[in-house]
């Protein structure tokens, strides 16, 4: 049985469709390439599953239980957490105490959580910055804190928005690495990403969406070669 | 039947004054987000102003608007210069702390410098009320109201028509756009709060011959300034205009119909009410 | 020196009565310290939850309300009177809290204002139950006995050392909750609640116990005030200047601090009763010049500041 099933998702703002009739589901302990052109819903799939906004349409289940209507707390209760697309670090907290925020979603006292944060972080590579303020990192080391953030939280499913952007070359291979880590300690991942030669490489399986429908999902290597993917990408005339 | 007509007709011309004061603060929020808390206590000052013209210099309020109007407008753009500017990169809830302690400061050197003793403006003419249509109308607030009018006008026309109203609207609408268009928007703001608080001495002037005057007066009028102007949308002139004579009406009408005890709670009840089904209010433009 | 001035400061408080024999000097400590009573409980919701209430007077006054008229109607000894008040301005809380915190930032603030203002109104007009703008009045308090030796309800000292106490415990509080996950996630809430939210915090849930929790410890304080002073009226208790007056201290004291309210009221409670006692009126007049000097210059207020000058420059 899939660990997220997506089915009809359809997401209306006022006039504006930005999800139309979605379907996929994603399976245990896979890595989940989800990408598009800018603009196509990407953020907003993440959106509707986190809770941040309804569906005007459509079923989102987790392990067989429904999510939509939860609020964003109760969802990552369940077992779901994220990272931004534009990092939102809590700026004057140290790195442990942003961290320990999360880890106090499954241990209430303090000492436990302080323990899960410091694995978290040193899980992402961050265990010699913990009492630095949250705001001095460097843009990859504060991509690296929410995702320590987020793995706090010790979800099942975890959706990372973009982890690689404004990266360097050597940052991307060393976010790579981590994305493959992290599922291999048992945590299964759905990746938006523009940066597309991390994204092929990472990704069991890529699903393609474009001005809020699905138009591909499959391999990686498959996907790349449909002519509708191409298509979307760069324009009609290809030839 | 009469009595609906009067208590309308009561509402409408202290509503109208209230709508002023709303204006003032709606303006200064439009341009540059901040909820001025000392805004009452401006209104204060022009109702101190109109007592001292007339005791000290025997100027009839209608006629010592003239100074004290310049003179607040002064003052406004003075208060920003010095003291707001530096607050407002702060953010929101530090300008509204800062405000809400100039008010205190304000209020309070009002009532060591001038005693908290009720005081009244009697005016010779004003003893006895115009009657049109069966209707008491007090002069003073007939004056009050048709100078309102004339203000509100004036202004409407000043933002809609001159360069600087229209600076002052693109301003409200997006400052980083007015400012990409050459707008100064740090000189906007000095204007307009001085703009703002000129409004706010003007109402006090004329209301001054139709209330008690005592320097806290500014606690209640501000409190009566966020239902109106809430009820309107902050951020909207039309908006304050509305509510202003709309809250006017409700509290006359609850006073005559209700009961005078809980006239005020209606404002708040109602204000309340919209707060939590349309903070935007009827008209407004900031955000909720 | 972190435990000592804690340590002398508590000492200090306690042998006070027995320093000064002056009458003026004990009513103004126990001003000071009921307003570090309303200053820590403001400061839960406002300083730590960055939740800023402009009416916190709501649950001063039902608290004040709630022990007189218990006392006063059904004889229950105003000591149990403040604990019930306790629990009734939290009760009360509830509602108002969940109507409120559906609106953010100067919304919340104007509608707290406004809840505060409606139940003075209430109070000013049902007068079968609060005696309208006559206020309750209490003539004797109940006779008590410590040790074999009956209290002297005449001399401010039992009134110092419950007030004390009060302070001490609702400090304990705000120093348990800051270390507590509550108060973890309650910085969470005040810096991006959208964030919390997606980091598992239930916000709302935050939100509404700390308001619960500040309501009963001002409550209380209520009840203490209704039971020294004797009179409450809907003005004494329900004004606006009072929600405000809060704020102030804990704002120039230093929000989200567990000493900056106390800190707060010692300096503008006995700046202002000094300059009240010489004057007569006007003595807010610092409240409004420290809160502006202390939002431009001080934003962590005097006991942020001191905590910087101290720990030499460290990130708080």
């Amino acid at each position: 049985m899939p660990l997220l099933e997506i089915s009809g998702l359809t997401k209306d703002f006022g006039g504006l469709r930005a999800v139309s009739n979605l379907s996929f589901g994603v399976e245990p302990g896979e890595i989940l390439g989800l990408i598009g052109p800018n603009g196509a819903g990407k953020t907003t799939v993440f959106n509707l599953v986190t809770g941040f906004h309804r569906p005007t349409a459509g079923a989102i289940r987790l392990a067989g239980a429904g999510l939509v209507g939860l609020k964003p707390h109760a969802v990552t209760r369940r077992g779901v957490a994220r990272t931004f697309q534009i990092v939102k670090p809590f700026p004057k907290l140290s790195v442990l105490e942003n961290v320990t925020l999360a880890a106090f979603l499954r241990h209430p006292a303090r000492r436990d959580a302080e323990g899960e944060a410091r694995r978290a972080l040193e899980q992402v590579g961050l265990g010699a910055k913990l009492a630095a303020p949250a705001a001095d990192l460097t843009l990859a080391e504060q991509k690296r804190l929410e995702t320590a953030r987020a793995l706090a939280t010790r979800p099942t499913l975890l959706l990372l928005d973009e982890p690689m952007g404004g990266l360097n070359p050597r940052e991307v291979e060393d976010a790579s690495a981590l994305v493959r880590r992290i599922r291999d300690a048992g945590v299964t991942v759905v990746l938006v990403e523009h940066v597309m030669k991390a994204i092929m490489r990472l990704s069991d399986r890529v699903v393609v969406i474009h001005h809020g429908e699905k138009i591909a999902d499959g391999a990686p290597d498959r996907v790349v070669q449909d002519p509708g993917v191409i298509a979307a990408y760069l324009g009609k005339r290809v030839a | 039947m009469e009595t609906f007509i009067q208590s309308v007709v009561s509402g409408v011309l202290t509503g109208s004054l209230y709508a002023m004061i709303g204006v003032g603060l709606t303006v200064v929020f439009g341009v540059m987000r901040i909820i001025n808390l000392a805004h009452g206590d401006l209104v204060m000052l022009g109702m101190y102003g109109a007592f001292w013209g007339l005791t000290l210099w025997r100027l009839d309020p209608f006629v010592s608007i003239l100074l004290w109007v310049p003179l607040l407008f002064l003052g406004g753009m003075l208060i920003y210069r010095f003291l707001l500017k530096a607050i407002i990169p702060g953010g929101e809830l530090n300008t509204l702390l800062y405000t809400a302690g100039l008010s205190l400061l304000i209020a309070n050197l009002a009532l060591f410098v001038w005693s908290g003793d009720y005081r009244t403006i009697k005016l010779p003419y004003a003893l006895s009320p115009m009657r049109p249509f069966g209707i008491a109308v007090p002069v003073p607030l007939a004056l009050a109201f048709g100078l309102a009018i004339l203000i509100t006008a004036g202004l409407s026309l000043f933002l809609a028509r001159t360069d600087l109203g229209r600076a002052i609207r693109a301003t409200s609408q997006n400052p980083e756009a007015a400012a990409l268009m050459g707008v100064n928007v740090d000189r906007i703001s000095m204007v307009t709060f001085g703009l703002g608080s000129a409004l706010a001495g003007a109402a006090g002037v004329l209301l001054a011959p139709s209330l008690y005057l005592y320097p806290t007066v500014g606690e209640i009028l501000i409190v009566k300034c966020f239902v109106i102007v809430v009820l309107g949308g902050l951020g909207s002139v039309v908006g304050a205009i509305s509510g202003g004579v709309l809250l006017g009406v409700v509290e006359s009408l609850g006073a005559v119909y209700v009961s005078v005890a809980y006239k005020d709670t209606i404002g708040f009840a109602l204000f309340m009410l919209v707060l939590l089904f349309r903070p935007s209010g009827l008209f407004g433009v900031g955000k909720s | 020196m972190r435990r000592a001035v804690p340590l002398a400061a508590v000492v200090l408080v306690l042998v006070l009565p027995w320093l000064t024999a002056s009458q003026f000097t004990l009513h103004l400590a126990i001003t000071v310290l009921l307003w570090t009573v309303l200053g820590v409980a403001w400061n839960l919701l406002g300083g730590y939850g960055g939740q800023v209430s402009f009416g916190h007077a709501t649950f001063f006054g039902v608290g004040a309300y709630t022990t007189l008229i218990l006392y006063l109607k059904l004889g229950l000894a105003p000591w149990y009177g403040m604990a019930v008040g306790g629990a009734v301005g939290a009760l009360v809380s509830l509602p108002i809290g969940l109507v409120c915190f559906r609106l953010r930032g100067p919304y919340f603030s104007l509608a707290t204002l406004a809840v505060a203002e409606i139940l003075r109104l209430v109070a000013l007009n049902w007068e079968g139950l609060t005696n309208g703008p006559v206020g309750l009045l209490i003539t004797a308090l109940p006779p008590v006995r410590i040790a074999s030796r009956p209290i002297d309800w005449e001399s401010k000292t039992p009134f110092y050392y419950m007030v004390a106490g009060l302070a001490l415990a609702a400090m304990l509080a705000a120093y348990g909750l800051a270390r507590s996950r509550l108060g973890a996630y309650l910085l969470a809430v005040r810096e991006d609640e959208d964030t919390a939210e997606a980091v598992g915090i239930d916000t709302v849930r935050a939100k509404v116990v700390t308001l619960a929790l500040s309501a009963f410890l001002a409550a209380v304080a209520g009840g203490f005030y209704g039971l020294y002073f004797r009179y409450v009226d809907p003005d004494a208790v329900f004004p606006i200047a009072l929600s405000v007056e809060m704020v102030f201290i804990a704002v120039v004291g230093g929000l989200a601090t567990v000493a900056g309210p106390a800190v707060g009221a010692v300096f503008l409670v006995t700046i202002s009763e000094l300059f009240r006692e010489r004057f007569l009126v006007g003595h807010l007049i610092f409240y409004g010049l420290f809160m502006m000097l202390a939002i431009r210059y001080l934003p962590e207020g005097i006991w942020g500041g001191v905590r910087r000058l101290v720990s030499g420059h460290a990130p708080s």
